[in-house]
């Protein structure tokens, strides 16, 4: 279970989160939702390290992660992608992925002279992995082309793809679906349901209702910093708040505050 | 002649592992190194001090080795949680604080007089010790470079919080890969005292870590083999101008700033039309089992 509790965080004048508290079990893909500038991808830096939080904590499995350190959030089992795909441009889709290998031996420089067997097994094992995960994501063709030359939704699955060398307890995925074509967000939706039945906590940022509809188990609305709602997504989509901050209401009625 | 074809071969041989080391931090690792001249004059004047006190060579050797990893460390562990660009001032602002503490400290470095130091038996033995330490630097950056510590260098050059979301702190990246470029360079510097047998602050201006710049830029950051060529380049063009201000008749001293303006105008042409360098960044490929 990850358990976020009354996080807040300003920049400046601004409440960017507002003593947000969110839970989200294993086995369960967990939506955020909201309308743009909410909140929703600050929380996800906030628990994944990136921004340290003016208060709350963030735990899990009952300990607490550590605020403001990405690289040891990560080491905790925490993946992250990122809504702009976060991948090093001038490498090889390939190269990318084997950097997402955890504990690699082969990035000390004493091993790469003193144990080179121990360093080239390891690759090796991570150059299997890497292969029948793009395979599983049907990149592999791609393999030695240069990560900055794929298209947007090539680089989300990368990204995925990234994320699944490091094999994570718990993943933070942001707007996996947004610049995806259709049949590739039907892949998306297939992906994230197993990596929900293999008992992962599965955070989800989404602007797409079919998706959030289709695979969330519990979805926490956010505005202006604060959440106004939360519960399955049938209950969201009647909630009359939500309608009237995110989901949509009758055009007249649209300037009303 | 051939002494003066020995001669250059040693200069292009240090001036080598000066385009080595900086490639390591900023063709790599995306370090902006603007005070690479440091760790080469930590080593030369630990050659230089290491005499002056009357001590044997291998004083000043290890005194160099040990001292300008350890200045490293303590120019980039404050600097972690700036910016590069600060990085680039932090480093800078070192190497002149660092020459201008020799200028001033006569007792110690000799002042603007600077010190003496033996040189090496003959120029070939300089040329051997030179090219040895240029191969080691070589075959070192050549391993760095195609291991995955040497792709995590690179992911960090292109996106530090991706790095750390990989569970990686770029820090301890960035800090090993300086001590060890830092040692490169400082054994560079030492080999460079003996070789000329003087060390003084002029020798260790702005402008020379400029040069080795112009160097790396010129073959093409992140390619070792690349950067070599790119120092080979731009010393011959250095020492060739001496022969072009033996031909044309103009005072050595406008010819001596003309070849500066020449590196800066070569810059210029390699960032417009080609900023990959001379011999540009491979692309590792990997056999991949497609079906």
């Amino acid at each position: 279970m990850l358990t976020a509790t009354d996080l807040s965080l300003r920049f400046g004048g601004l409440k960017a989160l507002d003593r947000v508290s969110i839970e989200a079990p294993p086995g369960m893909v967990t939506g955020l939702i909201g309308p743009n500038g909410s909140g929703k991808s600050t929380l996800l830096n906030v628990i994944g390290g990136v921004y340290v939080p003016n208060g709350g904590e963030v735990t899990l499995n009952g300990a607490p992660l550590p605020l403001g350190r990405p690289d040891k959030v990560a080491q905790k089992g925490v993946g992250r992608t990122f809504q702009i795909p976060k991948l090093a441009q001038r490498l090889t889709v390939f190269q990318n992925m084997l950097a997402g290998e955890p504990d690699h031996c082969g990035e000390r420089i004493s091993n790469l002279f003193f144990r080179p067997g121990r360093v080239a097994h390891q690759e090796r094992a991570a150059a299997e992995r890497s292969t029948s995960i793009l395979k599983r994501l049907g990149m592999v063709h791609k393999a030695n082309d240069l990560a900055g030359s794929l298209s947007g939704g090539q680089r989300k699955l990368l990204t995925m793809g990234m994320l699944l060398m490091a094999d994570p307890a718990v993943m933070l995925l942001d707007e996996p679906a947004a610049g995806v074509n259709p049949v590739l967000i039907e892949q998306q939706v297939a992906f994230l349901k197993t990596l929900r039945d293999e008992g992962r906590i599965v955070i989800l940022i989404e602007h797409n209702m079919d998706m959030i509809a289709n695979v969330c188990d519990r979805v926490y609305v956010l505005d202006a910093g604060s959440v106004i709602a939360s519960g399955t997504p049938a209950e969201i989509r009647s909630n009359e708040t939500v309608i009237r901050s995110y989901l949509g209401q009758p055009a007249e009625a649209e300037d009303e505050p | 002649m051939i002494d003066f074809v020995i001669y250059s071969v040693t200069v292009i041989a240090i001036w080598s592992v000066l385009a080595l080391s900086l490639n390591l931090q900023f063709g790599m690792t995306g370090l902006v190194n603007f005070g690479q001249i440091l760790p080469f004059a930590i080593g030369s004047y630990a050659a230089g001090i290491a005499a002056s006190f009357g001590y044997p060579w291998w004083i000043g050797v290890i005194g160099g080795l040990l001292f300008a990893p350890l200045l490293s460390l303590a120019v980039i562990l404050p600097a972690q949680r700036l910016s590069q660009d600060y990085w680039a001032l932090i480093t800078l602002g070192a190497a002149e604080i660092f020459r201008l503490t020799m200028l001033n400290t006569p007792s110690l470095a000799g002042g603007a007089d600077g010190l003496n130091v033996p040189r090496f038996g003959s120029p070939v033995l300089a040329l051997c010790i030179a090219l040895a330490l240029l191969v080691v630097s070589f075959f070192f950056a050549e391993r760095v470079s195609r291991s995955p510590f040497g792709r995590m260098l690179r992911v960090i050059r292109e996106d530090e919080v991706l790095a750390s979301t990989l569970g990686r702190n770029p820090i301890r990246y960035q800090a090993s890969v300086s001590v060890a470029a830092w040692m490169m360079a400082a054994a560079a510097g030492i080999t460079y005292g003996h070789f000329s047998g003087y060390v003084a602050p002029t020798s260790f201006t702005v402008t020379e870590t400029f040069i080795i710049w112009t160097a790396v830029i010129v073959g093409g950051p992140g390619r070792n083999i690349g950067v070599v060529i790119g120092a080979a380049v731009i010393q011959l063009l250095g020492v060739s101008s001496r022969f072009v201000a033996q031909w044309v008749d103009l005072p050595s001293d406008l010819i001596a700033n003309l070849r500066l303006a020449a590196f800066g105008l070569i810059l210029v042409l390699m960032f417009i039309y080609r900023p990959q360098g001379l011999i540009a960044e491979k692309r590792e490929a990997h056999n991949v089992d497609r079906d």
